[in-house]
């Protein structure tokens, strides 16, 4: 009785994650639990882009973790002209395998981007249209990227999946790279993008505002722009229905996105869905966004963080931003001579789609120079048209590429 | 017609020559800046469609609406009758949340003639406000 019962205690022993953590290899686990707990304070304590770093984080950890099993990489590895064995995946997958189906059968991003759509006020850019090209501007922060990517070696498929993260979209750089990605055999994966994206995302106020003052004047910085035109609640609903016909026509690829970005807005400017907005809003949301940030959390297993190519993504992901507000800066000059000084080129660097953020650094840069002057909703025109202008983008790498 | 594009000879692990290189970015930033400004045209075009068609309808509301204008006016200018005890802040928020009301109820213009305290249910204000909120029907 007593062998068996320390037999029992032996097997426990030898199965328990604490083993694992000192077996061949195992210190890369110790790391990966570490680095969590940096992202983990990221988010908590700095503040991070909270709602997605924090599950991402926790996914990290509970991936990392011997012998856990909540999630298998090589479940979701196809190779050319395989197709996913579901099968396997609900007998021997872990919670985390099933969950990443979401992500892996592109069902999560765009969600997301209903929800997106259902919390977006696109007045400012109807008011404004021009502030589309602006957004389109930002978005060449993507394909420079890609250079730069390509430079440092790394295959098509990667170079496209680091690209995106100028787009500044969290979904879209989500969604893109399990596109690319999603044959496995890389050195990078769908978690490296997303922290990446995620965590430049938060740091859009710092490293936006010294690239916008170098690349203006102060007069520049100084223009006060008139108030925006009052937009009809018709115009509001015919807007998703013509951007959606027009972007999912010229590009099919870019259809989940932009289509479920629109749908979402349609269902808020047309009044009448009043309880389906609220669950877009907010239940649905919430509840993707968890199943999202975990499963991608899940993604980012030792292989993919502890090499050089995540270093040379962080390098780029920074590079991405910069050149992505650059360029959008720069539009906006060359729009401020066209427009003989009408329009200030601060509201350019908002192109890149992080929104909110990216609008309210204009707003604040362009208060340094002159306190009255309230860029803010001006800024909103390209910083939505920033969001349609990245799907857009996505769209053709993704046609490009596959 | 959807854009339909070249597969270009690229497999995940191959190192990318420059012809691709220099293919997907071109292509990208062109079909980019093509998609938006094709959005720029339509929206303008149907913004412009739409202040044309608001000017006329003001147009034709001034002019069958003049004689009504001073009544409506003295209507306005007469301050609410406020109950003691209600603070000038309130009367402030009050009056704000009609001024909003105004903007989206379709040249129909309400104003504010007096506020008191309502004292015929026993639930507070946010109680009463969540009940209709819950059982509005579908």
């Amino acid at each position: 009785m007593l062998e068996k019962f320390f037999d029992a205690i032996s097997q426990l022993a030898n199965e328990s994650g604490f083993a694992g953590l000192f077996a061949d290899g195992g210190w890369k686990s110790i790391v990966m639990i570490l680095i969590s707990f940096i992202f983990m304070y990221l988010a908590i304590a700095k503040k991070f882009e909270p709602l997605l770093l924090l599950p991402i984080a926790f996914g990290m950890l509970l991936t990392n973790l011997p012998f856990a099993d909540l999630y298998h990489p090589e479940f979701f590895n196809l190779e050319p002209g395989h197709d996913l064995d579901f099968s396997q995946i609900l007998h021997d997958g872990g919670l985390l395998d099933i969950l990443y189906l979401g992500v892996k059968l592109q069902i999560f991003p765009p969600l997301i981007f209903l929800g997106i759509g259902c919390m977006t006020d696109f007045g400012p850019l109807i008011a404004n249209p021009k502030s589309f090209l602006l957004g389109a501007a930002a978005q060449a922060g993507i394909f420079l990227t890609f250079i730069g990517a390509a430079l440092l070696g790394f295959s098509a498929l990667e170079a496209g999946s680091i690209a995106i993260i100028g787009g500044a979209d969290g979904p879209t750089a989500i969604y893109v790279s399990t596109e690319l990605l999603g044959s496995g055999g890389f050195d990078i994966s769908v978690g490296t993008i997303a922290l990446a994206a995620y965590t430049y995302m938060a740091l859009v106020p710092i490293i936006q505002p010294p690239i916008m003052k170098a690349l203006t004047t102060k007069k520049e910085r100084s223009v006060v722009m008139g108030q925006l035109r009052p937009v009809s609640r018709t115009e509001k609903l015919i807007f998703p229905i013509l951007v959606t016909i027009i972007i999912c026509l010229l590009i099919p690829a870019a259809a989940p996105l932009v289509g479920m970005l629109m749908f979402g807005n349609l269902l808020k400017e047309s009044g009448v869905c009043e309880r389906l907005v609220k669950t877009a809003q907010n239940e649905l949301m919430n509840i993707v966004t968890i199943f999202l940030g975990v499963t991608v959390g899940a993604t980012t297993r030792a292989d993919k963080i502890l090499n050089s190519e995540f270093a040379k993504v962080i390098a780029l992901g920074v590079i991405a931003f910069g050149i992505g507000t650059a360029c959008g800066v720069l539009f906006g000059k060359l729009m401020y001579v066209a427009t003989k000084g009408k329009v200030n080129p601060l509201i350019g660097s908002a192109g890149v789609s992080a929104v909110p953020m990216a609008a309210r650094v204009s707003q604040k840069v362009g208060q340094q120079e002159v306190p009255s002057n309230y860029l803010l909703m001006h800024a909103m025109g390209p910083n939505v048209a920033g969001v349609i202008g990245s799907s857009v983008a996505a769209g053709v790498l993704l046609s490009i590429l596959q | 017609m959807g854009i339909k594009l070249t597969m270009l000879a690229a497999t995940g692990s191959d190192k990318m020559s420059g012809e691709l290189i220099g293919t997907v970015v071109i292509t990208g930033l062109i079909v980019v800046f093509v998609a938006l400004i094709l959005l720029v045209l339509c929206v303008s075009l149907f913004g412009k469609l739409f202040e044309y068609i608001n000017k006329r309808k003001d147009i034709n509301k001034n002019t069958t609406s003049k004689t009504e204008e001073t009544t409506v006016n003295d209507k306005t200018d007469i301050a609410p009758v406020v109950e003691d005890g209600i603070s000038d802040e309130v009367v402030a928020v009050i009056t704000a949340a009609i001024a909003s009301l105004n903007t989206n109820s379709k040249g129909i213009t309400y104003s504010l003639k007096s506020i008191k305290r309502s004292n015929n249910s026993s639930r507070r204000a946010w109680a009463n406000a969540g009940i209709i909120e819950n059982s509005r029907p579908f």
